[in-house]
């Protein structure tokens, strides 16, 4: 039995936790996403987005979709809300 | 601010389709997250067996020179974090330019191989060990493994070898969900003999010289060596796994085992070996995030290293306007990038009726040259994924809906 280890950071989902969903019968990232939050953190998946999609493809024995439900928001990287309003004007 | 196009990332795909639009008298701005422009041409440093060296330092300068020349207009620094219809791009400094063309020439991220203890302090990339080494000039650790064997991670061992870390081997990734062929020795040889003209570095031209004998591909899995093979005072071991990164506070061990053929770890035979640093090569996969985020379909490619935004022959994606070049279309060198990048500059220029629409099938002809030439090969089966690709777009476009919708 090997060590279980950590997929998403952000939000701390351990790999265990993801093959557990999908043995309850969840079939795609974006079901596994909802369940457990892996991938819902702030920097949207950078990193686990890939294994969450190989994680569901391995388990699940079928291809990657082409279209994975693990969608992409604005804004795509973390911004303050000072630049958001665009007053930047003496702030460091 | 309007402009006719508008180019997102100023790596080898974007500068030249900035300075190929701007040629032809198009107004472009080209914005870069980065300090200065260049993308990852900036750490490429390798001799090619007919061009020589290749100065990718240099050739960004050049470049940069030439885009100041084209008189384009450069945000560098700025992050762009959103792109609204049609189309409305915004800056992290809160700046929006506007323009019916979009590039999104964005690159490529690094792909990770999961190991127990990957998120230890001390554990990385092998792109942000090589940032670290080239680029700040701090050592990543004084004893460190690289996991993963490729053009990158060999680079990288090399570079770290010459700024004076210790690095006690290269491993095989663990043969999991994640690491498919990679944790595999035959097929990790018979990759390695496919790169044996190529010598960026002297730990690939020693592999590949060592795998490119048919005997070898077949044999070679099954005898080479346990204790590996040490080239330049670093051993090599494609018969050897990490299984796990240990430690309290930060990385202190790693535990090894030997592999069959197939990848699968002998777990009686398993050593502690004491590092403080790992760095772990997945490989990359395209970032397309902006693009997505925009409304672009995407489609999966596992030969070009992921999903990527499904595009036509001139590099529009599904939303009219939005153009990509580059490693976001899947992974491949900066010179097949630059050419994608001269492609989709031209295609926007013909657009706006700077020339005609000829010269775009020349530059498609460059495109399929470069991708010919190429001596290093990041993916395997590149032109059978370029064909899938191709093969979406046709379905996509005949039926003229869309054939991905959100599932």
């Amino acid at each position: 039995m090997s060590k279980d280890i950590l997929i998403c950071r952000c939000e701390e989902v351990m790999l265990s936790e993801l093959k557990a969903g999908i043995n309850e019968g969840l079939t795609t990232a974006k079901a596994l996403k909802l369940k457990t939050r892996a991938g819902m953190g702030i920097c949207q998946g950078k990193t686990c987005r890939p294994l969450i999609e190989q994680i569901v493809a391995h388990y699940t024995d079928k291809e990657i979709p082409d279209g994975s439900g693990l969608t992409f928001t604005y804004p795509v990287r973390p911004i303050s809300l000072i630049e958001l309003a665009g007053e930047r004007k003496g702030v460091e | 601010m309007k402009y006719d196009l508008i180019v997102i990332g100023a790596g080898p795909a974007g500068m030249s389709a900035a300075i190929k639009a701007a040629s032809y008298g198009a107004k472009v701005a080209v914005i870069d997250e980065n300090p200065s422009a260049g993308g990852k041409l900036l750490g490429q440093l390798h001799k090619e067996p007919k061009s020589g060296w290749w100065h990718g330092r240099k050739i960004a300068r050049e470049m940069e020179t030439n885009l100041r020349q084209t008189g384009v207009t450069c945000f560098q620094g700025k992050e762009v974090w959103g792109i609204y219809p049609r189309w409305k791009v915004i800056m992290n400094n809160g700046e929006e330019l506007q323009s019916e063309n979009v590039l999104i020439a964005s690159g490529a991220t690094e792909k990770a191989i999961p190991v127990p203890g990957w998120t230890l302090p001390g554990a990385m990339a092998v792109g942000a060990a090589q940032t670290l080494t080239n680029y700040h000039r701090v050592k990543p650790g004084n004893k460190v493994a690289v996991i993963g064997v490729d053009p990158l991670s060999l680079s990288v061992a090399h570079q770290l070898k010459i700024a004076g870390v210790h690095v006690v081997g290269i491993f095989l990734p663990p043969n999991n969900e994640f690491s498919k062929d990679r944790s595999t020795p035959s097929q990790m040889i018979s990759y390695l003999s496919s790169m044996a003209h190529a010598a960026p570095n002297i730990f690939l031209k020693f592999a590949g010289n060592m795998a490119k004998y048919p005997f070898v591909q077949q044999v070679g899995a099954k005898f080479y060596p346990r204790f590996g093979i040490i080239i330049w005072g670093t051993p090599f071991y494609l018969r050897k796994t990490v299984l796990e990164i240990g430690g309290a506070e930060q990385v202190e061990h790693i535990k090894v085992a030997p592999v069959s053929q197939e990848g699968i770890p002998n777990e009686d035979r398993v050593k502690t070996v004491d590092v403080d640093c790992v760095c772990i090569s997945g490989g990359l996969y395209p970032l397309m995030e902006l693009a997505g985020a925009a409304g672009c379909e995407s489609v999966y490619i596992e030969e070009l290293g992921g999903h990527i935004p499904l595009h036509s022959p001139e590099m529009e994606t599904t939303q009219p306007g939005i153009f990509v070049a580059g490693n976001i279309t899947g992974i491949e060198s900066a010179k097949v990038a630059m050419e994608q990048g001269n492609l989709a500059g031209t295609v926007v220029a013909a657009k706006l009726g700077l020339f005609s629409y000829k010269l775009i099938e020349e530059a498609q002809k460059n495109v399929k040259e470069a991708r010919e030439n190429a001596v290093i090969t990041f993916q395997q089966n590149i032109a059978k994924g370029r064909e899938k690709s191709q093969q979406s777009w046709k379905e996509y476009d005949s039926k003229g809906v869309k054939l991905y919708a959100d599932s």
